[in-house]
């Protein structure tokens, strides 16, 4: 199996300052890899490190085996795709032509599709289930639906990494459920390494194979969600389930 | 992105641009000074020698193909900057871009009038180049100011109240550049000012209009990072867009246009504005490339159809072609502000 992403004593933060120790993690090709942690705890920045638009306060990032910085713009978009908390507002936007922007990279200077494209884009929009969406304007769009373009959009991309950030948020729980099914499919089927946040635990326990775990201050620990639980890493970083839990209990 | 409008991709266009035709045909027809249809038609194809031709030829027909081309380049630039601050509201006269080019020609005529003894009135081909890259230079600074403001107020509400205050500071000096001029001067100046089509020559259109060709160029060929630039920065930086770069291209571009329209026909608001609004929503899409070149018909048809009006028979000489396209583009963009709002609650 190829190692996708590698960290070598990688320190992520802001103007200098880290927010954790070092992080010396790596990423196998068709993993799906959980980031989890409290909200504020910089699953964020760890994510802006990664994908090349905010630089390592120390340490590196090697994407197969070559540092980060020594891939061009142009070369990283065809390396890794983003899946982003943040939405387009625009009113106009049809969910045709974000869908289509993910194949932008693969394009000429006048960004004419051709017929490949348009073939990649439909099957794209059949794979993720929203070929019926596709002339919609995508702002009348639900969450839900939103999360499934900007997923097609990456899909379409045609990158071996994907990075989405808190993908489940603002999600009902059928289409939580959902939606990690596509990401099951995704890293099992096509092959595609995925790393998403999330601070909903149960989501993450179940259907992750890697977990990344962190909190403020403190070392990011990766392992497999059973070992994680057995070693007691979830009780020391997630103390407030721990204490609702046992309310939950001694309270039945 | 080809499957978007395709129901409005054919006859929608084809309509505007008959509009424009027509359009340009009566700005050819009607002027303050009536010439009946039979001579109008002799003077147009028979090459009847009459005072009528020489009126159509001289006078009417660099004016149209003035305000054709300024039409283009302010929508076009209004289209980008829309783009590029990711806000309905940006324009060149809202932004203060418009303000920066005037505040470069009066740098240039009533300092360059005081000091060489050069009137605007009788403006020569140099000082003409001369007030056009003042007016780039003016507005360039003014755009590179707001890009940088932008950075840090993600607001669009602020962004435009920079903007506004921008044009006061910009106006203001000018003013006081006015107070040390002398009086021919300042008084061209106003009336340039007042914004007009008609004083475009025609020995001066090819430049025009080789400079808005040029523009209006590079614009098809920025379609495809504009398009990714509506998706919010990270996504555009994700596919592959160098942001920063980009952002100096836009700013170059749609600054040159602006400038060059500023410099030649005054400062003209509410087209940049309005135009590229009015493509929004005929063509129901964001996509550059439905959205450039149907921005650059209806700006075309707009500023025809203003300067028809400037003309009517009855106005003594022209009206100022500003007090028309306010009349003409407020109306618009209140009307997109409260059906923007719809289109939200929905």
């Amino acid at each position: 199996m190829t190692e996708v992403i590698r960290t070598n004593g990688l320190k992520i933060g802001y103007k200098g300052m880290a927010l954790f120790p070092e992080i010396n993690v790596s990423m196998m090709q068709g993993d799906l890899v959980a980031l989890a942690g409290p909200n504020g705890a910089g699953k964020t920045t760890l994510f802006k490190t990664l994908s090349a638009s905010l630089k390592p306060v120390s340490g590196e990032v090697q994407v197969f085996g070559k540092p980060l910085p020594s891939y061009s713009p142009s070369e990283r978009a065809s390396l890794f795709s983003l899946v982003l908390t943040e939405k387009p507002d625009d009113l106009f936007l049809k969910v045709a032509d974000i869908v289509a922007a993910g194949r932008y990279p693969h394009l000429g200077l006048l960004a004419r599709l051709h017929k490949d494209d348009e073939r990649i884009i439909a099957e794209s929009l059949h794979t993720i289930g929203i070929t019926h969406l596709a002339h919609r304007s995508f702002i009348s769009l639900s969450d839900g639906e939103k999360q499934k373009v900007m997923i097609a959009k990456a899909l379409v991309q045609d990158t071996p990494i994907i990075f989405m950030d808190e993908p489940a948020a603002f999600l009902d729980y059928p289409s939580k459920i959902e939606l990690m099914a596509l990401m099951l499919m995704l890293t099992r089927d096509k092959g595609k390494t995925i790393l998403f946040s999330s601070h909903d635990l149960d989501l993450l326990l179940r259907y992750s194979d890697t977990m990344w775990v962190v909190a403020h201050n403190r070392p990011l620990v990766s392992g497999a969600p059973k070992n994680l639980i057995n070693d007691g890493i979830i009780d020391t970083y997630f103390p407030p389930i721990k204490a609702k839990e046992q309310f939950f209990w001694m309270n039945r | 992105m080809g499957t978007t409008g395709r129901k409005a991709g054919f006859w929608m266009p084809t309509l505007i641009l008959l509009v424009g035709m027509l359009l340009f045909a009566l700005n050819l027809l009607i002027g303050s000074v009536s010439i009946p249809f039979s001579d109008f038609i002799d003077a147009v194809f028979h090459n009847a020698d009459t005072t009528s031709r020489s009126i159509i030829l001289e006078y009417r027909l660099p004016q149209a193909l003035t305000a054709l081309l300024a039409g283009m380049g302010l929508s076009v630039s209004g289209l980008l900057m829309q783009t590029l601050f990711r806000n309905p509201l940006a324009d060149p006269s809202i932004l203060g871009i418009s303000s920066g080019a005037s505040l470069g020609v009066a740098f240039s005529v009533l300092m360059a009038g005081s000091i060489s003894s050069i009137a605007l009135s009788g403006m020569t081909w140099w000082t003409t180049i001369g007030a056009a890259s003042a007016a780039f230079v003016g507005a360039f600074l003014v755009l590179l100011l707001i890009l940088a403001v932008s950075t840090r107020l993600r607001n669009m509400v602020s962004l435009i109240l920079v903007g506004i205050m921008i044009a006061y500071i910009a106006s203001s000096v000018t003013d006081m550049l006015k107070f040390f001029s002398r009086k021919e001067d300042v008084h061209s100046f106003v009336i340039w000012g007042m914004g007009s089509f008609s004083a475009v020559t025609k020995a001066q259109l090819p430049f025009l209009a080789s400079c808005i060709g040029i523009g209006v160029v590079a614009s098809f060929f920025l379609s495809k990072t504009l398009n990714l630039l509506l998706l919010g920065d990270r996504y555009a930086e994700n596919l592959g867009v160098n942001t920063r770069r980009s952002s100096m291209i836009i700013i170059l571009v749609s600054g040159f246009l602006t400038a060059i329209v500023t410099a030649f026909c005054g400062p003209i608001a509410f087209l940049g504005l309005a135009v590229p609004h009015i493509a929004r929503f005929l063509f129901r899409s964001s996509n550059h490339k439905v959205l450039i070149p149907t921005t650059i018909l209806i700006g075309t048809d707009l500023a025809l159809l203003c300067n028809l009006i400037a003309r009517l028979p009855g106005f003594e000489g022209n009206l100022p072609i500003n007090s028309v396209t306010a009349l003409i583009g407020a109306p618009i963009v209140i009307w997109v502000i409260f059906h923007r709002q719809n289109i939200l609650k929905k």
